[in-house]
């Protein structure tokens, strides 16, 4: 394509995609690009005794599709629960279903028309009829009916939907399914790059869940690989490199070895207590949004939960009408697995990057209608889910979080809701915990700056820095022309942490980050030293957390932290706690996060 | 022919699982299965007629079984209805 000496062709050019990290470790291999580009279907006419061998044609490929919905639900159902499972369950009883089935059966012998040709047009006149429909639920079973039909027509050409990807490959894609992880992980591949998608879409939920490394948002790359090309998907970096020269690949195999030296030296970390060399405790706890990751509690040693995002459980149920009783069979489960440790449920947390499944667009949305917004205008999600989280409280402690929250007004709105749901459970004999804590994410500005008058109507405040980070340095993480300004140990924001950590203190409450900061290691030092009691974040990035605050003295990361105040720009904070990290010795991961300046193999374990 | 009236008790309606729950319970007989809704009548063996329904909490459903085993398939999918498709502790 570009212009280039003829000489050499044989070594291809090596490219770096940058992307976000998805899901942690690193992956050496050949690329599987997965395309899902529409499958144009010609209409062929039939010879009278072609028939026969058409109706047999496409009952095999709907017995082929039949056995691959089975295995997909049944490891939806295993990994991800029956929730998950039921949509991969409801599809395959599509395939039989009489209006699908008989009718394409129909359609091929009436008109004598090949089978592929039968299935789309009986399946687009469902199709037609369901994106006509003014239920939010019917249109978002679309996307079903098409994998139906997709399924069904690769099938009837033999075009071996996933069981072309062999295990030991990265799959490449422009956009992955939830059922496309699911399916890829069950025939271990080696990770997975899409072109799309962000660290909360669905494909980075299930492959953080499911422990396959991945990179997404990485613009291009799916036009820009074949299959076959070896590329190093590097899932601590979000980063994926394409035909790697022999040079950068042998690196990163050491890279690789250490990461796996590094997971295992991180084993003897797990039962000890994340205290600092003199003595000081602080609470690790996780970030979580699927039940079936509460096993990572343990494996990580988390100390409870300081985030469940319940967002997840809603979408992927589909329609936002979640039953009380439903909410409550959830919540339950995990509070009983988690206690006596605490379970912190953040309240439905919608709008953001979190799209509404109305077809609800705005200009602007993370200054728009999200989190406590929302639930307010829309009792008929925040009664329900407040019901059930009370009533969940009676099997074990409970923490409720509020989302998003912006002045006093709207949170006493939001309790004056709370004493009226207790005030009806009480009536009802329900049982629950009277004191249940009530905290609130201090993510808007406008809170930490008056955290002190907030702290006296809540009790515990949990600092989402990845909105406020963005909302105090006016960056939207999701735009490409900005995004690099987004500098999460910006002075800026770490005064405004500061500010909100003394006032909590200040009026005896606990103060928890569960933003990305929390996890990374590289801002431990700073946070111990700003005070936090309480680190959340996702599971596999404890163990390091823990080793940088046991490797340290409180009054040491004290004074980094006063330091780190004073710094005028991020990169001051950066070169600060490098060299304190370099100091200490603790920085182990945070030499693997960093560039590949540390690839020379310098560190031991 | 046999003919009952149900009304949906589970808070999420008949979305995606309880559709799947009604569909396998029907193929599981020989008898005929229909759903009625506000005058409008789908087969209770197709998924994707049952997920058209759109059908919520509170509406009322006329189920009508017609077949050999109209009786046993009328017991089963009732009870489906009544016991709010496992969703109601």
């Amino acid at each position: 394509m570009e212009l280039q000496p003829t000489a050499a062709p044989e070594e291809p050019q090596e490219r770096v995609f940058q992307g976000v990290p998805a899901a942690p470790g690193i992956a050496i291999g050949p690329v599987y690009l997965f395309n899902k580009e529409e499958v144009v279907v010609e209409a062929r006419p039939l010879a009278q005794e072609e028939v026969e061998v058409e109706l047999e044609r496409f009952e095999q490929a709907v017995q082929r599709a039949e056995r691959d919905l089975d295995k997909i639900s049944s490891v939806a159902r295993e990994k991800l629960g029956e929730e998950s499972a039921s949509v991969f369950e409801a599809q395959r009883l599509m395939l039989r279903d009489p209006s699908v089935y008989d009718q394409i059966r129909a359609f091929i012998t009436t008109q004598r028309c090949n089978a592929d040709y039968a299935v789309a047009h009986v399946l687009d006149q469902h199709l037609k009829r369901l994106e006509a429909s003014n239920s939010a639920y019917l249109r978002e079973r679309v996307a079903d009916l098409i994998d139906v039909k997709e399924r069904i027509i690769r099938h009837l050409r033999r075009e071996k939907l996933l069981s072309a990807v062999d295990p030991e490959h990265i799959i490449v894609a422009e956009n992955l399914s939830a059922a496309d992880v699911v399916l890829f992980s069950r025939r271990g591949i080696l990770g997975c790059a899409t072109d799309h998608g962000g660290p909360t879409s669905h494909v980075s939920i299930m492959a953080r869940a499911l422990g396959v490394p991945a990179v997404v948002s990485l613009h291009g790359l799916s036009d820009a690989i074949q299959t076959g090309d070896l590329a190093i998907l590097d899932g601590l970096l979000g980063r994926v490199i394409v035909n790697p020269s022999p040079a950068t690949l042998a690196q990163y195999r050491m890279r690789q070895e250490r990461y796996r030296r590094l997971l295992e030296a991180q084993q003897y970390l797990v039962p000890l207590p994340a205290e600092t060399l003199d003595g000081h405790r602080f609470t690790l706890r996780a970030n979580l949004e699927l039940i079936e990751e509460l096993d990572l509690l343990q494996k990580y040693g988390a100390e409870g939960i300081g985030l469940f995002r319940t967002e997840v459980l809603f979408l992927m149920r589909g329609p936002l009408n979640v039953s009380e009783d439903y909410q409550l069979h959830l919540y339950r489960q995990i509070v009983e697995r988690v206690k006596p440790a605490p379970t912190t449920f953040r309240l439905l947390d919608l709008g953001g990057d979190k799209m509404l499944p109305v077809a609800h667009r705005e200009h602007n949305p993370f200054l728009g209608w999200r989190g406590l917004r929302v639930l307010l205008d829309k009792p008929e999600l925040l009664f329900p889910q407040l019901r059930a989280l009370l009533r969940a409280s009676a099997y074990g402690p409970v923490r409720l979080l509020v989302p998003m929250v912006t002045t006093l007004d709207e949170f006493r709105q939001f309790l004056d809701v709370l004493d009226a749901v207790k005030a009806e459970l009480r009536a009802q004999g329900e049982s629950f915990d009277e004191g249940i804590p009530v905290g609130i994410m201090v993510e808007v500005p406008a809170v930490a700056l008056m955290a002190d008058l907030f702290a006296e109507e809540v009790d515990f405040f949990s600092i989402g820095t990845n909105d406020l980070t963005q909302y105090t340095l006016a960056v939207d993480r999701g735009n490409d022309l900005v995004a690099r300004r987004y500098e999460a140990l910006h002075p800026a924001v770490l005064r405004l942490i500061k500010a909100t950590i003394d006032a909590g203190h200040r009026h005896g409450i606990p103060v928890s980050l569960c933003g990305e900061l929390a996890g990374d290691p590289q801002a431990t030092p700073i946070l111990a030293g700003l005070g936090l009691d309480e680190f959340s974040a996702a599971p596999p990035y404890l163990p390091e957390v823990k080793r940088v605050i046991r490797a340290m003295h409180l009054g040491e990361a004290q004074a980094l932290a006063a330091q780190a105040l004073q710094a005028r720009t991020a990169g001051e904070v950066v070169a600060l706690v490098s060299a304190w990290l370099r100091e200490h010795g603790c920085g182990l991961l945070q030499h693997m996060q960093a560039d590949e300046a540390s690839a020379n193999g310098t560190l031991s374990l | 022919m046999i003919v009952r009236e149900v009304t949906v008790k589970n808070k999420a309606g008949l979305h995606t699982r309880p559709a799947s729950m009604i569909v396998r319970t029907a193929s599981r007989f020989k008898s005929d299965f229909y759903i009625e809704k506000d005058g409008y009548e789908i087969n209770g063996k197709s998924i994707i007629g049952v997920m058209t329904l759109a059908a919520e909490q509170g509406a009322r459903l006329k189920l009508i079984f017609d077949g050999e085993d109209e009786q046993e398939a009328a017991e089963a999918i009732v009870s489906l209805f009544e016991q709010g498709f496992g969703e109601v502790e």
